[in-house]
């Protein structure tokens, strides 16, 4: 096995799964995770595998996302329609879209670096490593994940209060 | 020690903190019920934040639709299907009783025999019998690509004409829509070996030895292979030849006695279980009753299963006409082109579509 190989076996499910919950997109999430890889074996060494996985892959949804921003709305739009045409079936599986369109806003609402912060944490990455990541201190790291849990949190509850206020008023 | 901010209670419900802080925080958190407060906050924060993100893992795949599950058949769509096959074989044979008068005696009782095949055969086929009878999934399917595909039988050749070596090419293909039709019932969940093993060898060729049985047998001219595309000719009669050409993704083996849609039932066949046996009962009566669209004995829209074979009449059109359309299911360009009026062309490809249309409609709920 050849160390890029060992690279993905480790790393490419909480890659794509950090990558998927940051895009919103599981295609580009597994694109872009690809991309990170074969950066990956380009390079001679690496100290750090796990955060510089992560920090690549943010540099380059960064990147393409300043590039490719035009052409993904219009993808994103044509994706919508797609969506509208889908007939959801049960109701579980509204319930499930709901749930995921309020958590994507919410984390949307993040800013981008206590995001990223939030989603490395939740891989696994540990301090040292998101700091190395996201080039931040390690002492400031504490903080950046305590305030992105709570705002997370709290916009999430805000959006489920307004959507229940909602179907509230829709029923009487 | 002063209260630990909110950062330093992250940290340490994380275990990011050295070993010296990490007892700095716990001893005050014990002794102070705010910061007590705190952590249990946090604690809620670190949890109720996972939850919200896992949320998001259901993210859809882009653009690119996403493929839809294969969905099994109801077994009771194996038994109607079933029931109709034998059903439409019993009003066939009545039917045909009835109109045929000026059909030499012979093949009346020929046609009575084979419909009594068609619903007796599964008896001399062990498994398969049982099998039809209680319309189980797998017989159907097996007996199903018989009827539809097999010329194998040994009284066909010298009774009805066939040549020998266009029953040789015949009963060569004959076993490969078993081994279809043996795929087709492992996707449904009921593979049967045996029953599509047994089905070719006891069916007689109910369809092809009915047409054969005509004056003007169809005559199948040639397959020539094309990757990326099936391509089949018959002549169903003298100069009268109806050409099917269907460009698909999937270069299956295509195993085809009809003019065209016994192909596109078994292609359909290959995606998805859910065919139903109406489908290639029609698509078995589409071979005859392409040309014999005028036989008045067989109504255009009972599932003929063995209708009137082909006449050549006189004033046929002499012209080459083609139908081309694309499949909505699978998206193939399907091409029929004979020389035949162009009506007649459209009758059989709208016949196509239809059963298509029905099994496509049957894939998805």
């Amino acid at each position: 096995m050849t160390d890029v190989e060992r690279l993905f076996r480790t790393y490419n499910v909480a890659l794509v799964r950090y990558l998927t919950r940051r895009l919103g997109d599981r295609d580009w999430a597994e694109e872009v995770a690809q991309e990170t890889f074969v950066r990956a074996l380009r390079q001679t060494s690496i100290q750090n595998e796990r955060a510089w996985l992560f920090a690549v892959a943010t540099n380059l949804v960064r990147d393409e996302a300043r590039k490719d921003m035009r052409r993904r709305k219009h993808l994103a739009l044509l994706a919508e329609e797609e969506r509208d045409e889908i007939v959801e079936p049960e109701e579980t599986t509204l319930e499930r879209a709901q749930e995921a369109a309020m958590a994507r806003k919410a984390v949307d609402g993040l800013a981008e670096r206590d995001r990223l912060a939030l989603l490395m944490r939740e891989e696994g990455l540990d301090y040292n490593e998101i700091a190395e990541a996201l080039q931040l201190s390690p002492g400031s790291v504490g903080t950046t994940l305590s305030r992105a849990r709570r705002r997370l949190v709290e916009s999430y509850e805000a959006l489920q209060k307004s959507q229940e206020e909602r179907e509230k008023n829709a029923a009487s | 020690m002063q209260h630990p901010d909110e950062g330093t209670i992250h940290s340490w419900l994380d275990g990011a903190l050295s070993a010296d802080e990490a007892t700095r925080v716990e001893t005050h958190v014990k002794e102070c019920p705010q910061c007590a407060v705190t952590v249990a906050e946090a604690r809620g924060f670190i949890a109720a934040s996972s939850r919200i993100l896992t949320a998001l893992d259901n993210a859809p795949r882009g653009v690119i639709p996403a493929a839809t599950p294969k969905k099994r058949v109801d077994p009771l769509v194996w038994r109607v299907a079933a029931t109709v096959l034998v059903v439409a074989a019993g009003t066939l044979v009545v039917a045909r009783n009835r109109g045929s008068n000026e059909q030499p005696a012979d093949r009346v009782m020929v046609s009575r025999q084979q419909a009594s095949v068609a619903a007796r055969v599964p008896a001399a086929g062990g498994p398969a019998a049982v099998a039809v009878d209680q319309a189980m999934p797998k017989a159907v399917v097996g007996n199903a690509s018989t009827i539809a595909l097999s010329g194998k039988t040994g009284t066909s050749d010298s009774r009805f004409g066939i040549p020998a070596r266009e029953n040789n090419a015949l009963e060569k293909r004959a076993m490969m829509p078993a081994g279809q039709a043996a795929a087709a019932s492992e996707i449904a969940g009921a593979a049967a070996p045996t029953a599509s093993t047994f089905a070719p060898s006891h069916v007689a060729g109910v369809v092809v030895t009915d047409s054969a049985s005509e004056p003007e047998p169809l005559k199948l001219v040639g397959t020539p292979w094309r990757i990326g595309a099936k391509v089949t000719l018959y002549e169903v009669a003298p100069g009268d030849t109806v050409t099917l050409t269907e460009s698909m993704p999937l270069a299956l083996e295509q195993v085809v006695t009809g003019i065209s849609s016994t192909s596109t039932a078994m292609q359909a066949t290959s995606k998805s279980a859910a065919v139903p046996l109406k489908a290639r009962v029609d698509t078995a009566a589409i071979t005859s009753a392409a040309d014999s669209q005028r036989a008045a004995s067989a109504p255009p829209s009972a599932p003929a299963v063995s209708a009137p074979a082909p006449k050549s009449l006189p004033g046929m059109a002499n012209t080459l006409h083609t139908v081309t359309w694309t499949d909505a299911v699978t998206g193939n360009a399907l091409t029929l082109t004979g020389r035949m009026p162009k009506a007649r062309l459209q009758e059989i490809k709208i016949r196509i579509e239809r059963e298509r249309a029905a099994a496509a409609a049957k894939k998805t709920p």
